[in-house]
């Protein structure tokens, strides 16, 4: 049956369905119901440590293809949230019923979720160049991989107000560009894999540098330090295990 | 030299550096409250990126036992800070100091020193390069520490030269545990992984919840975290050149 379908498609539907999974990481939030200051300096430190994790991750692989363009990408990915982060501060904000810093850090991290899926997209692209025989197993990895992801964004969404149909909403929105990219990175594997390790860093460079600040600052301000450092050493721990085992 | 040597030297050396943490307050006589978040920042960038390197680049896999491992360097950290009291100091309010804040500060810069020795000595195991790294590191991070715990004890009336010789002091049990680390790591192989954890994970563990949120209030977010990045981008360039 698989056969029919054209691989271009096919890249599509499996880039659509990794992005799919990543609405799953908005579940664990259904039981978060009380929004407060220190539940959304918790939920922070939670993103911290996914993030970091999932950076720690992404460039041990980037260095693999190329140590310098990782640290180039890096370096574009700081500018780009410096960049973002003053466009923002320029402007009356609103998400939701949130105003002020809450919407702007909700924003920048929707902004820098979003763009650092296109580098996965890429990734997802290439990862099927090397030919379908492992697609399936390929999906699942990433698919599984992209549920911390959403965790990462209900984190920040959930605590501030927002409905957890609307955190798995804006969670799977930030993973569009993997489909989008895939198609692409699959049909210019040569040219796109040169492009990998700058893409790798620019998203690990935009994610870190993002918890260093705003999430963490913010955490450290409204929760208590030991849990804030607790929540952020154990998540990051897991999150570096996840990804070497899963 | 002698590879034990060679680890006694490099801690000592990271000991020592707590000394300089005196010259701020010589030159110019007060406490350079934002060259020291910046201070901190690069140690804290350093610590990461050594967790970093020990977790991803050190082994293929972090193992059963090294996770284990990291569980229990975050809790013994956390323990530490739990039983002595000190898990929300502010080293920054140093108008209001009593006597038992002079005594935390003491205990905390003991306690902490201890898991960073236990991090020489793994890096030393790892390979050399990587151990005088990891020694470079917390030297970075004794400087400040020094000039925070100097400036105190210079408010109380304590002679700057003997300030700097208590901030030394207090890192002994680096050098100590530095050394023993290495040795226990060396007769056992077996126990390497879950040293390893423990390292990784007590760095991450004081980053959290000594380091950065000191530094944001020295320094503000947007100077601290660049610090702080640019400190891990040269750890990733390192530990990608194999040290």
């Amino acid at each position: 049956m698989v056969g029919d379908i054209s691989p271009v498609l096919l890249v599509f539907l499996y880039g659509l369905i990794t992005a799919l999974a990543t609405g799953l990481g908005a579940l664990p939030f259904a039981f978060v119901r009380s929004v407060s200051p220190r539940m959304t300096a918790y939920s922070n430190a939670v993103a911290s440590g996914l993030m970091l994790g999932a950076s720690f991750g992404l460039v041990a692989e980037g260095t693999r293809f190329g140590p310098w363009q990782t640290i180039i990408g890096a370096v574009v990915g700081v500018l780009f949230v410096l960049l973002v982060q003053m466009f923002l501060r320029e402007r009356e904000l609103e998400f939701g019923v949130v105003h002020g810093a809450g919407a702007r850090r909700m924003i920048l991290v929707l902004v820098v979720m979003t763009v650092h899926s296109f580098a996965e997209g890429v990734a997802v692209g290439v990862a099927f160049g090397g030919g379908m025989t492992l697609a399936v197993a390929i999906v699942v990895a990433i698919a599984v991989h992209n549920i911390p992801e959403g965790l990462a964004i209900s984190a920040v969404l959930r605590p501030r107000g927002t409905s957890v149909a609307a955190c798995a909403g804006w969670s799977i929105v930030s993973s569009l560009p993997q489909p989008l990219m895939a198609v692409p990175a699959f049909l210019l594997v040569g040219a796109f894999a040169g492009v990998l390790p700058y893409g790798i860093g620019f998203a690990a460079g935009a994610m870190v540098f993002m918890v260093f600040v705003e999430l963490l600052p913010e955490a450290f301000e409204e929760g208590r330090r030991p849990r804030v450092a607790l929540l952020v050493s154990a998540t990051l721990m897991g999150m570096v295990l996840f990804q070497q085992y899963l | 030299m002698d590879p034990t040597l060679t680890v006694l030297l490099y801690a000592s050396l990271a000991a020592a550096a707590g000394a300089l943490g005196a010259l701020p307050l010589l030159v110019r006589g007060r406490l350079p409250v934002v060259g020291i978040g910046w201070a901190n920042a690069l140690a804290a960038g350093l610590m990461l990126g050594a967790a970093y390197a020990l977790l991803v680049v050190g082994v293929d896999r972090v193992t059963l036992s090294g996770a284990a491992g990291a569980l229990l360097g975050i809790g013994f950290v956390y323990w530490t800070h739990w039983v002595s009291g000190t898990a929300e100091l502010d080293l920054n309010r140093l108008e209001e100091t009593s006597e038992t804040y002079g005594y935390k500060v003491l205990l905390i810069g003991a306690y902490h020193s201890a898991a960073e020795g236990i991090a020489i000595g793994v890096a030393m195991a790892v390979d050399v390069p990587f151990g005088i790294f990891m020694a470079l590191a917390i030297a970075v991070h004794n400087i400040p520490e020094g000039t925070v715990l100097c400036s105190i004890l210079a408010s109380r009336g304590v002679r700057h030269r003997d300030a700097a010789g208590l901030a030394v002091a207090t890192n002994v049990s680096q050098v100590l545990l530095a050394v023993v680390t290495f040795a226990i790591v060396a007769a056992t192989p077996s126990l390497f992984p879950w040293v390893l954890g423990f390292a990784a994970g007590a760095l991450v563990y004081l980053v959290m919840a000594e380091l950065l949120p000191e530094c944001y209030r020295q320094a503000g977010p947007t100077s601290i975290a660049l610090v702080t990045i640019v400190a891990m981008g040269i750890v990733v360039l390192l530990s990608s050149q194999g040290m």
